[in-house]
């Protein structure tokens, strides 16, 4: 009788293991969203920022609910283990994000790491943050041939106009 | 009244009433069954939309009454075996099971001191009519533990009235507290997973106590796992709303 086989698959499953136990994998990520939360951005496993994204933006939406509601405050107050990052989350990060409706982070994989393991990286940061920005929006060059093209295109319609 | 030059004073006409619309205010609590809700997961929202689609039809065709569990139905199926070729049993709903087509309910009545439960497909051709006798909530969504409990909590009688109801009343919450019999039961009612407040434990303070050994506090704060049906909802009222008048 194959019994590992079995324990093996995990159809449909959508939560990683992580850590020693269930209360454990909560504790890393809780850790995680408070160091995401003061520091704006992290570096971390791949498998643990994708964990912890989805807890990170139900925070702020339970965070542009107000600090006046009961349940918004339970939840800075076990999410957030240095609790002056809870004036910050409703104070600052609630306010920057209220004009958005959805995704407030931005995930983006760099090389793997230095040491033995050669772990999967990610970096993960709120969008809107002080820092300088990951990737540099390049323009196209003036000096392709198409854009050449359509810069004589623009300047002939002005010339008839 | 002195009045002002000499003339009759202006005529102030008295202030308008303003009409609480009742009904528009209670419309926006009507009730939804549960079994419209689609769960959670991958599936192609097209098949839910299908089976709503069905659901109405057999709505059309039969009455199937707001019911909750704890409330005490009675429902008549079509038995080729009966002389009338129809059969009723009375009980009370102990579990409401299922989404979609294949939504369940489960009755439970004790007759000539054996519990019987049965289990009906609300959308079954089978059955010919259900009647809610007694509208009510309890305290849990599943009374499961009926069958560990006394049975006198678990009899109705067969040939009950129905209970009058006002209409657009608020549905009354029976805040009963169930004696059990004793251990062993089919499963540990005490333990805090199953979060059951409808029974008077009458377990001494140590057992009590190693049972909340098991309970998980973390899971409360577990925000991936709560499912927000209020847009979901919204978007289905308006559609059985549209189809029901058609």
């Amino acid at each position: 009788m194959r019994l590992s086989v079995a324990a093996a698959i995990s159809h449909g499953r959508v939560y990683r293991r992580f850590g020693l136990s269930p209360r454990s994998r909560l504790d890393l990520l809780r850790n995680l969203v408070t160091a995401l939360v003061r520091h704006e951005r992290i570096e971390t496993p791949w498998a643990r920022a994708d964990e912890m994204r989805g807890y990170a933006e139900r925070l702020i939406d339970y965070a542009k609910r107000g600090d006046k509601d009961e349940r918004a405050m339970r939840m800075a107050d076990f999410w957030l283990t240095e609790k002056d990052l809870i004036h910050k989350l409703f104070k600052v990060l609630a306010p920057r994000f209220q004009p958005h409706p959805g995704s407030y982070t931005r995930m983006l994989q760099i090389p793997n790491r230095d040491g033995l393991d050669r772990a999967k990286m990610a970096v993960i940061e709120l969008k809107g943050n002080p820092l300088p920005p990951l990737v540099r929006p390049r323009r196209d060059s003036d000096k392709t041939l198409l854009n050449q093209l359509l810069k004589g295109y623009r300047q002939d319609a002005q010339r008839a106009a | 009244r002195v009045s002002s030059d000499g003339k009759p004073p202006k005529f102030q006409p008295p202030p308008k009433p303003v009409i609480i619309d009742r009904k528009t205010q209670k419309e926006e609590r009507r009730f939804l069954s549960p079994e419209f809700i689609p769960p959670r997961g991958r599936t192609d929202p097209l098949k839910y939309y299908m089976e709503r689609k069905d659901m109405i039809q057999r709505r059309k065709v039969i009455n199937i009454p707001e019911f909750y569990v704890g409330s005490v139905l009675a429902v008549t199926t079509a038995d080729p075996c009966a002389s009338d070729k129809s059969k009723r049993f009375v009980g009370i709903c102990i579990q409401r099971g299922g989404k979609g087509l294949g939504a369940t309910f489960v009755l439970r009545n004790v007759i000539e001191e054996q519990g019987v439960e049965i289990c009906y497909e609300l959308y079954s051709p089978r059955i010919q009519a259900i009647e809610v006798l007694k509208l009510e909530k309890r305290l849990d969504e599943n009374l499961m533990y009926l069958r560990d409990a006394l049975p006198e909590y678990s009899t109705f009688d067969v040939n009950m009235r129905p209970v009058p109801r006002m209409a657009h009343e608020e549905i009354p919450v029976n805040k009963l507290q169930v004696r059990m019999k004793p251990k062993p039961w089919s499963k540990r009612w005490e333990r805090p997973k199953y979060n059951i407040k409808g029974i008077k434990f009458e377990l001494p303070e140590h057992k009590m106590k190693a049972a909340q050994k098991w309970s998980q506090p973390w899971l409360e704060f577990d925000m991936l796992r709560e499912y927000d049906t209020s847009k979901i909802e919204a978007k289905i009222r308006k559609e059985l709303s549209e189809e029901l008048e058609k």
